[in-house]
């Protein structure tokens, strides 16, 4: 809180709340929070009914962290660290980042310059938009099937739809409300900001694919239930 | 055949229905009013099983008993599209309910956190 008038405008990361969605993450979300400490000064963790340590873990490497009585899904997690930053005074961006430790601190601090400097109010990560991620042909084609089903339903021509790095400015939040709690919520936050009429750019963004977010992935099944949790609503 | 007509439109119904079911008196009336006339239908049929027949033939379709054997796949579909959709409906108040939790346990740790500094 800040006590006179005179204390200057933090820092741009200072503004920026990280929101890390959590389940059952305990073997990595220690150092994946260290991490981004080391950059950020407000992370929120949403520990999404996790049975092993990860909320305790997350705490004691410096997350603020919210629990989730059950669990809910990653979309339902997700809407609940929006819906706690939006309370909190100073917040400019909000930025989403997973836990399994495939993103890089380093490219979100870039996607947060990006989105300040340009003022744009959406930044999208793109692991297709250079070459450093190396996804497996299976993986490519879920992802590629993501892509066409984001460009059917929202009209946005994305490269790479379900990427869990973002950066949303607060007034992007105000049009954000992710009703599918499952993994469906990836399509629903394009589909959102998309009717907003915001501006809005990709990223290209490295995906780091760790024995461990492999294990964690999507399966090709997934974009099946994707597709019908989009058309059932 | 009339009764392929019938059939074919109540399948569609079942599907919009799976697609377009919102929480509305005027559904939930038109559910009340069908159960009544499957009721009393089934009344009918018990007391005076040749009138299936009856009704059967006027529609195109062998026996009575085909007959109800159609009807009974339509509604069977019917209950468990009604059903899915009130699973939807509760996940979204359990989501809401949690949350609402979620948020209030975090601004009283919030308060409690500021208040000792």
């Amino acid at each position: 809180m800040p006590k006179s008038a005179r204390v200057p405008t933090p820092p741009l990361e200072e503004q920026a709340w990280v929101v890390v969605p959590v389940f059952n993450e305990a073997e990595v979300i220690g150092p994946v929070i260290s991490n981004l400490t080391r950059h950020f000064s407000h992370i929120v963790c949403i520990d999404d009914g996790s049975t092993d340590n990860s909320a305790d873990l997350a705490r004691d490497a410096g997350a603020r962290v919210l629990q989730h009585p059950l669990n809910l899904g990653q979309g339902a997690a997700l809407q609940t660290g929006f819906d706690y930053v939006a309370r909190q005074q100073g917040a400019t961006h909000v930025i989403t980042f997973d836990a399994d430790g495939q993103h890089l601190v380093s490219d979100a601090l870039e996607m947060l310059e990006l989105a300040k400097r340009k003022r744009i109010s959406v930044v999208f990560g793109s692991r297709f938009l250079d070459k450093r991620t190396k996804p497996g042909l299976k993986k490519r084609i879920v992802l590629n099937l993501a892509v066409l089903f984001t460009r059917v339903f929202t009209g946005l021509r994305l490269t790479d739809a379900h990427n869990g790095l973002r950066v949303l400015s607060m007034e992007a939040l105000g049009f954000v409300r992710l009703e599918q709690n499952g993994m469906s919520h990836a399509t629903e936050i394009v589909h959102q900001i998309a009717k907003s009429k915001l501006a809005w750019r990709e990223y290209p963004v490295e995906v780091l694919y760790t024995e461990y977010s492999k294990r964690k992935g999507q399966s090709l099944w997934n974009s099946i239930n994707i597709l019908i949790d989009l058309i059932v609503r | 055949m009339l009764s392929q007509w019938i059939l074919a439109i109540a399948l569609v119904l079942v599907g919009l229905y799976l697609l377009k079911a919102r929480k509305s008196a005027s559904q939930q009336a038109i559910r009340r009013l069908f159960i009544i006339v499957a009721l009393v239908a089934g009344f009918i049929a018990v007391l005076f099983p040749n009138y299936t027949n009856v009704v059967a033939s006027l529609l195109g379709i062998g026996r009575g008993a085909d007959l109800l054997l159609y009807a009974f796949v339509v509604f069977a579909l019917f209950y468990v599209v009604h059903q899915y959709r009130r699973q939807l409906w509760r996940e979204k108040v359990s989501t809401d309910l949690a949350r609402a939790l979620t948020l209030a346990q975090a601004e009283i740790e919030d308060l409690k956190n500021l208040r000792k500094r």
